[in-house]
């Protein structure tokens, strides 16, 4: 399931609101979710980033691996219900003491997203709640579907897979136009970035055609 | 001083009045009496005494079978209970049958309105509590043993001190010494009966007459008595430096009584701490039930500290409704158990928002630690392996700083760990695969980069005892764009050649990459 093409897209958000909220698209694409939330902070904030989530989370998705998420030191809270990571992130978010909390968390109430939001603005943090769909009522300001895509092309070798990329669809923002934009991580800097224009031609090549070497060059 | 637990534990379906003996097999064999209650020691019955015999002089003695360790168990935790009168209590090993405790009560009584009313306290509250015991205090501990168990004032309080130890001991039988069968019938034998026999012997002849033996000898006995020779005893629990403690007449039986309460006590314990430039990391809240039982709660910090509001709030998070209160707690103590200069942490941060942040975090570590468990609030360090799963370890976060790892965007952002098996398909024996199924889902690879060779550590062998074998790794993409990270276990050629006892090379899911 591709996202339609990205159309006409206002400007991409990139300074994270104090709450959002982000869930993948599938079942293949927990770690472009991964690599898109732990995207939604502030560049250069030293701060570690919290992650909670039940074991049953953890066990199906698989943990958080540290040599794979360069720059970031990370805190791990798995729990064993869904109160104990909304409390978790209460916690972290109003204490200040992270830049991101993260938490894998199901079916959280308005009233419940409603103290997080309020949490985070207290703290100055950024909080992501990743359910699983996007169907219930949230006091977040941002709700994405990430999916992943295929990855640009390695100038080095055509058979490789590049740089990843992935789909952000901004499925309802408070005050803004919804909208999905192609973002790329950058291979110095790990952090994602908006994908070249021109790239697109690339990617169409990619999705249609199995050997997209002629492109390549 | 020392407090002495009945020979029995109390049971009240038994009417006192009823003979009653515990059972124990002795070393060969026999059944003998280990412990008997009044009733029973007033018939004449005696420790040691065959049962057989026993049943034939009473023949309406009621047994049960004793449980030493039971017995052991519940002395040490009465032990615990005994710290509400002194920071040092001891359970005293050496003699079975005539358990006791032991408290250190150097200048401590005058908290209890002096030594006479210690004892007392002591006695009704045990008594309270169901366990009849008696009390005395001495100079030594082998005075007060001495006197607990043989001393003759029984309505008034037998205190010893420096000065009148050694007439108030002279009476009492030489057993009172806590010396051993053999010595004793030596002793017997010779005609010295009481400790005052004692006194006009010649030292040197005692020492030489009553040197052997498995126990502690006679003289050196007789000296711990009167205080020529030390004595240590080992507390059940180290005596915290630091320990603030309250008791109150009405019992409490709700939380929110025990936590307005500890805010008292956190404050009272705070003010040593910043008078002497300390701080806590551990801190333990125990409560004494008036059943003769303790309840506790622990919390640990990431860095000393000593902010009261803070510590109320760890204990609050770490759930002041698990204390089991019984019917009331008569009295709560707060000990600090590990200390730590607070200068050392001072000096260490560079700028004072790195503190402030330091700090927050650190506060929040223990806040989440205090709830969810120490191994819940996990960081990762960096290991020195090869094996991606074993390349960082998941350690409680509490006094670390979480630091970030050396990225590399070939690695996987989830790990599966242990790895999944898959069905995969190559185009060559030893090439990437071109068709995999993971997850009962058939995937088309669309592009792939490897492998990555990781050798085996042959120096871990692994638990099943099988050999550890090569890993190639694969980043490889499939139709739908996404990223996994596949392994092949096993190399064609050298470590497979098809024969039937080698395992073929497998394929494995280790994670999924952005």
């Amino acid at each position: 399931m591709t996202p339609a093409p990205l159309s006409s897209p206002g400007l991409f958000p990139e300074r994270p609101a104090p709450l959002e909220e982000a869930c993948a698209a599938g079942p293949r694409d927990a770690a472009a979710l991964m690599a898109f939330a732990l995207s939604r902070r502030l560049e250069g904030d030293g701060r570690p980033v919290l992650m909670t989530a039940t074991r049953a989370w953890l066990g199906e998705h698989g943990r958080p691996y540290g040599p794979g998420l360069p720059g970031t030191s990370l805190i791990l809270a798995p729990v064993n219900t869904a109160a104990e990571a909304l409390w978790t992130l209460e916690q972290a978010l109003r204490s200040g003491a992270v830049s991101l909390a993260l938490g894998a968390v199901d079916a959280a109430t308005l009233t419940q997203t409603r103290r997080l939001d309020f949490a985070a603005k207290q703290g100055g943090c950024v909080g992501l709640v990743l359910p699983r769909g996007l169907d219930g009522l949230s006091a977040a300001r941002r709700r994405w579907r990430i999916s992943t895509l295929a990855s640009a092309i390695d100038p080095d070798d055509a058979r490789a897979p590049g740089a990843a990329r992935l789909t952000a669809e901004l499925v309802r923002g408070r005050g803004e136009r919804a909208g999905a934009w192609m973002l790329e991580q950058d291979d110095e800097t790990h952090r994602l970035r908006l994908a070249d224009r021109l790239a697109d031609s690339g990617l169409a090549a990619i999705g249609h055609a199995g050997a997209p070497s002629g492109l390549a060059a | 001083m020392r407090a002495r637990r009945p020979a029995s534990p109390p049971d009240p379906a038994l009417d006192p009045k009823n003979p009653f003996a515990l059972i124990l097999k002795n070393s060969r064999g026999a059944a003998v009496i280990h412990a008997l209650n009044p009733a029973a020691r007033a018939v004449g019955l005696r420790r040691g005494q065959p049962q057989a015999d026993a049943l034939a002089m009473i023949p309406h003695l009621i047994c049960k079978p004793a449980d030493p360790e039971a017995d052991a168990r519940a002395l040490t935790a009465l032990a615990v209970w005994a710290e509400r009168w002194s920071p040092s209590v001891s359970v005293d090993p050496a003699t079975e049958g005539l358990e006791g405790l032991f408290l250190d009560v150097t200048g401590a009584a005058h908290l209890f309105g002096g030594e006479a009313a210690l004892l007392a306290q002591i006695r009704d509250r045990l008594a309270g509590a169901g366990a009849r015991a008696r009390a005395a205090m001495g100079p030594t501990p082998g005075a007060a043993w001495a006197l607990a168990r043989w001393g003759e004032a029984e309505g008034g309080e037998c205190i010893a001190d420096e000065e009148n130890a050694r007439g108030l001991l002279s009476p009492l039988p030489v057993e009172a010494l806590r010396i051993d069968d053999r010595t004793l019938t030596q002793a017997r034998r010779f005609g010295l009966k009481r400790i005052g026999d004692l006194y006009p012997m010649p030292r040197a002849g005692l020492a030489r007459r009553f040197r052997d033996g498995d126990g502690v000898g006679l003289v050196q006995r007789l000296d711990q008595a009167l205080g020529f020779a030390g004595e240590a005893l080992t507390p059940v629990r180290p005596p915290p430096k630091y320990r603030a403690w309250q008791a109150w007449m009405e019992p409490v039986g709700d939380i929110e009584g025990v936590e307005a309460r500890l805010a008292d006590l956190t404050a009272d314990l705070s003010a040593p701490l910043v008078r002497d430039g300390q701080g806590a990391k551990a801190l333990t809240l125990t409560g004494f039930r008036s059943d003769g039982r303790t309840t506790s709660l622990s919390v640990r910090m990431g860095r000393p500290g000593r902010d009261s509001a803070v510590w109320l709030r760890l204990f609050r998070e770490a759930g002041l409704g698990r204390l089991e209160l019984g019917f009331g707690l008569d009295a709560m103590m707060l000990t600090a158990d590990e200390v730590e200069a607070m200068t050392a942490w001072q000096g260490a941060l560079e700028s004072e928002a790195e503190a402030k942040q330091a700090e927050s975090l650190a506060a929040l570590i223990d806040r989440l630690t205090a709830r969810l468990g120490e191994d819940r609030v996990l960081t990762a360090e960096p290991a020195d392996s090869w094996l991606p799963e074993r390349a960082e370890r998941w350690r409680p976060a509490l006094g670390r700083s979480p630091a970030a790892a050396e990225g590399d965007a070939r690695r996987p952002i989830l790990l599966l760990d242990p790895p999944e098996p898959v069905e995969a398909m190559a185009e060559l024996p030893d090439g990437a695969p071109v068709r995999f199924t993971w997850r009962r889902l058939s995937r088309r690879v669309t592009r792939s980069d490897g492998p990555e060779r990781l050798s085996p550590e042959w120096w871990r062998p692994r638990p099943d005892g099988r050999q550890t074998r090569t890993r190639d790794y694969y980043r490889v993409e499939d139709e739908a764009g996404a990223r996994y990270w596949l392994f092949r276990e096993g190399l064609y050629g050298r470590e497979y050649s098809g024969a039937a006892e080698e395992r073929a090379p497998s394929w494995w899911m280790h994670g999924v990459l952005p």
